[in-house]
């Protein structure tokens, strides 16, 4: 068991690979009740295109992996939430493009909370008649979505985006594709990313560490897994240009709904160079874009944008664009102004007094953000995935200069870069 | 459980509630302000606060006032507006690094609390009222938000239910107030409102983080300056209803899924002994995956990918939201109705009482890892003048057996069903 201590934060991590290849990490919070877990596999809906080491390649239907999330909630002996809610733990999980995380808080029994989590994922049970049955329910979580007009918006920029890259792919597939599913299917991808070696296990709460790491320990002793060579993921090449321009979906809203953002060409980074570029890039887009700036202010007056205007940066080894926008009566106009006004400070660069007030927002918004057990198990798993790690982003943040912000402005403003998504009233 | 408690104490009429603790890294404040749900003063009481984070004497303009919380470690700040029982709250938050994790010049609290105080009692004027251009695009920005409640089906179903359901009182009332009343509000008249608002509303002041009761009373005092009000108590407006009929609207507009929702209600609201009964009655109807309506709409049938109920002790309804296809709403009715009779009949295993109170025990433990969770908790004795702490609504539930729950149920009935379809006729 290693551990490393960071001053600044007051915070102490535990961490240990195990022999069959599991990364834990525990991180102790003196004076809190509650214990977070999760359970993650690097495992998400891009995966769907895959070999692992001697074997075959493989392709897979669309939404697998949040079809498999589903069915690992049930066991020979009935749901896993009765068993959770037993020992008084609320469990859920999710699946995002990268990962699946499986996850619960509770308040007592960790011990035997955390030996129930491990276990359940680590013991698939999938039926051809359970599998039939998990149909109905997933479509209507897709039904769902298709109704929701924020979700339509953001999955149509990303489709104008990238014209092969699976990011394209709605998480939870489509009706059509998952009927395809089969309970041999889902052992395939489950033998494939449910090794060990390819899971991390991340525990934060009033905990000790060294019992947990000796729980952790023997139930894994217990289980054999033979070793796993490399997963390799195949992902056809993809243009560096963006799809469509313009994309449009109907549905019924109040106002238009517009999104937009720029697709990075530049691709493949990992480790502490994509820290440091989504790092940069978000205090960027603050800078341009965020609710104190004069930019902003207009367009608010201007009536253009809402409350509900944001931005955000989203990137892994294979894909990296930024999604900007809300609700809108014009987005045309709206994207004719933000040109407009984005143009000259492209030549200008940013001030450094307002350089300086942005970063300190967003050390504000990091040092808030460890208040939380949810969110620092969810960031921390994602920053070890692409082998970075969350607890060195202070150092990071203060290490960023205004010319490095500059620069990334200047790259990643590219107007023959842009994809718009908008959402209209049929 | 609770190792920590508020200290309570009024400064010139504003109740103040202060948990000293090292355990969080920030200094969180909330401060309600309550008045009473009301046709009448509803839209311009939503739409201060929109005016109010616009810009304050010091800060004037936007920029200007959010550059401010920028600097101050960018300082969370935000607003809610909503219903709580008969009363609508306004709720500003404030969520300010401890100065000891960053270099800063200034103490962050004492910083926070003289901002709060100006956005309170100092806005930004124009002679004797508000300034002009803040109230019209305000005026929009609220507009819109009324108008945007559609976009998202869930949401808009599970109001249209409260809505109808409530037809008869204030709380049919949206907390943004109402769309048509919008256009007749002026800079001046809105600044009236503020007034009489800022006069009558009901202020109590939180502080969770690492000070006492002592820094914030003078951190008050001099930061508030509301002179010589009086601090008065909530007072529920609360009396039990008795359902004649199951109403049931639909509604038609285009989308795919069908929302179902039910409005429900009890006698038994946060203030009585029987409110652990009516959590743990939530708790086993559909507050949890292992709940009746989970098990038996979802897993049992795969009818819905949600499917859940709700309980609120202030006003005495439970909610029932489920996402289905059109044409199994029959279907989807009869089961969950099939599901409130069981818990009329008292058919509860000893099963379902185990974790359900297991699940409410982890629900009240995890409130102290949280400081808004605790004074959201906290912020339920003043609303209902019941102090319970969580301890004892822990043994209250604890001590809850199947016939108090069936007694709980016995209280509910079912008000208003309520499905929002798509636009054709279905066969």
């Amino acid at each position: 068991m290693e551990q490393i201590h960071y001053d600044r934060l007051q915070e102490t991590l535990y961490h240990e690979v195990l022999d069959n290849g599991l990364k834990v990490y525990v991180l102790p919070k003196p004076g809190f009740k509650k214990t977070y877990a999760t359970f993650a596999t690097k495992y998400g809906s891009v995966d769907n295109h895959f070999r692992v080491a001697g074997g075959e390649e493989t392709s897979v239907p669309d939404g697998i992996a949040h079809f498999l999330e589903h069915k690992m909630f049930e066991e020979p002996e009935g749901d896993i939430f009765a068993t959770f809610a037993s020992n008084g733990a609320s469990a859920n999980a999710f699946t995002s493009f990268e990962q699946t995380v499986y996850l619960f808080s509770a308040t007592e029994k960790i011990e035997t909370n955390i030996e129930t989590l491990i276990d359940f994922v680590q013991r698939p049970y999938f039926t051809d008649q359970n599998v039939e049955k998990e149909k109905g329910i997933i479509g209507q979580e897709i039904n769902m979505y298709a109704d929701n007009p924020d979700w339509r918006v953001y999955f149509g920029l990303i489709e104008a985006m990238y014209q092969k890259n699976p990011v394209r792919i709605d998480i939870a597939g489509t009706v059509e594709s998952i009927s395809t599913i089969s309970k041999e299917t889902l052992y395939t991808c489950y033998n494939a990313f449910y090794h060990p070696s390819n899971m991390l296990l991340f525990i934060v709460g009033g905990v000790d560490p060294e019992s947990v790491f000796e729980l952790v320990r023997s139930n894994q002793a217990r289980k054999s897994y033979e070793r796993q060579g490399e997963i390799e993921r195949i992902f056809e090449q993809e243009p560096e240009q963006v799809g469509v321009k313009r994309l449009e979906n109907k549905l019924a809203v109040s106002m238009p709904k517009c999104l937009f953002g720029f697709k990075e060409k530049e691709i493949g980074l990992s480790g502490k160079a994509a820290v440091r570029r989504d790092l940069t890039t978000k205090l960027m887009l603050d800078l341009l874009l965020g609710s104190s700036t004069a930019l902003y202010q207009k367009l608010y007056d201007e009536g253009l944008i809402s409350d509900s205007f944001g931005h955000e940066f989203n990137s892994s080894p294979q894909y990296a664009f930024s999604a900007i926008g809300g609700d809108t009566k014009d987005p045309e106009l709206l994207l004719k102004r933000i040109r407009e006004e984005i143009d000259p400070l492209l030549e200008s660069g940013f001030a450094e007094r307002d350089f300086i007030r942005a970063r300190n927002k967003k050390i504000g918004g990091y040092l808030r953000m460890l208040n939380s057990p949810e969110s620092i198990a969810h960031e921390f798993t994602r920053y070890q995935f692409r082998g970075g790690d969350l607890f060195d982003v202070l150092p990071e943040y203060e290490s960023i200069s205004l010319e490095e912000v500059n620069q990334r402005l200047r790259e990643h403003i590219d107007w023959s870069q842009l994809a718009v998504s908008v959402v209209v009233n049929p | 459980m609770t190792n920590h408690v508020f200290q309570h104490g009024n400064v010139g009429g504003i109740r103040i509630h202060v948990l000293p603790t090292k355990t969080f890294k920030t200094y969180a404040i909330s401060l309600y302000a309550g008045v009473p749900l009301a046709e009448e003063t509803v839209t311009p009481t939503a739409l201060i606060p929109f005016v109010l984070r616009r810009g304050t004497a010091s800060y004037p303009e936007t920029t200007q006032f959010r550059e401010r919380l920028e600097e101050l470690y960018g300082a969370g700040f935000g607003f809610d507006v909503y219903k709580r029982g008969d009363y609508q709250i306004i709720q500003f938050r404030m969520d300010t690094i401890n100065d000891s994790f960053v270099q800063s010049k200034e103490s962050l609290l004492g910083e926070s609390f003289a901002f709060l105080g100006e956005v309170l009692t100092r806005p930004v004027l124009e002679g004797d009222s508000f300034r002009t251009s803040y109230v019209s695009t305000e005026r929009e920005t609220v507009r819109k938000k009324l108008e945007a409640i559609v976009n998202d089906k869930i949401r808009y179903a599970a109001e249209r239910c409260i809505e109808e359901m409530c037809r008869e009182e204030p709380y049919r009332l949206h907390p943004l107030g109402q769309r048509g009343d919008l256009d007749a509000i002026t800079p001046d008249s809105l600044h009236q409102s503020y007034l009489s608002w800022l006069d009558g509303a009901i202020l109590d002041l939180y502080v969770v983080g690492d000070t006492s009761p002592e820094e914030v009373q003078k951190l008050v005092e001099r930061h508030f300056g509301l002179g010589n009000r009086s601090a008065s108590p909530y007072q529920s407006q609360f009396s039990p209803k008795t359902v004649m009929d199951v109403r049931t609207v639909e509604e038609r507009m285009e989308v795919g899924q069908g929302k179902l929702n039910m409005g429900l209600r009890t006698s038994i609201t946060y203030k009585d002994d029987a409110y652990a009964h009516a959590l743990m009655y939530n708790g086993i109807l559909g507050g949890y995956p292992h709940s009746k309506l989970f098990v038996n709409v979802r897993e049992k049938e795969s009818l819905a990918y949600y499917a859940s109920s709700r309980y609120d002790g202030h006003k005495g309804i439970a909610t029932i939201q489920s996402g289905i296809e059109i044409q199994n709403y029959n279907k989807a009715v009869d089961i969950i109705r099939k599901q409130l009779d069981e818990m009329k009949n008292g058919n509860i295993s000893d099963l379902e009482l185990s974790q359900t109170k297991a699940m409410i025990r982890n629900l009240l433990s995890e409130i102290q890892d949280s400081a808004f969770e605790m004074i959201a908790f906290d912020f339920n004795r003043v609303l209902s003048g019941k102090d319970r702490s969580t301890e004892e609504l822990m043994s209250q539930v604890e001590a809850s057996g199947a016939e108090d729950v069936k007694r709980a149920a016995d209280t509910v009935a079912l008000d208003t069903i309520y499905f929002l379809t798509g636009q054709k006729e279905e066969s």
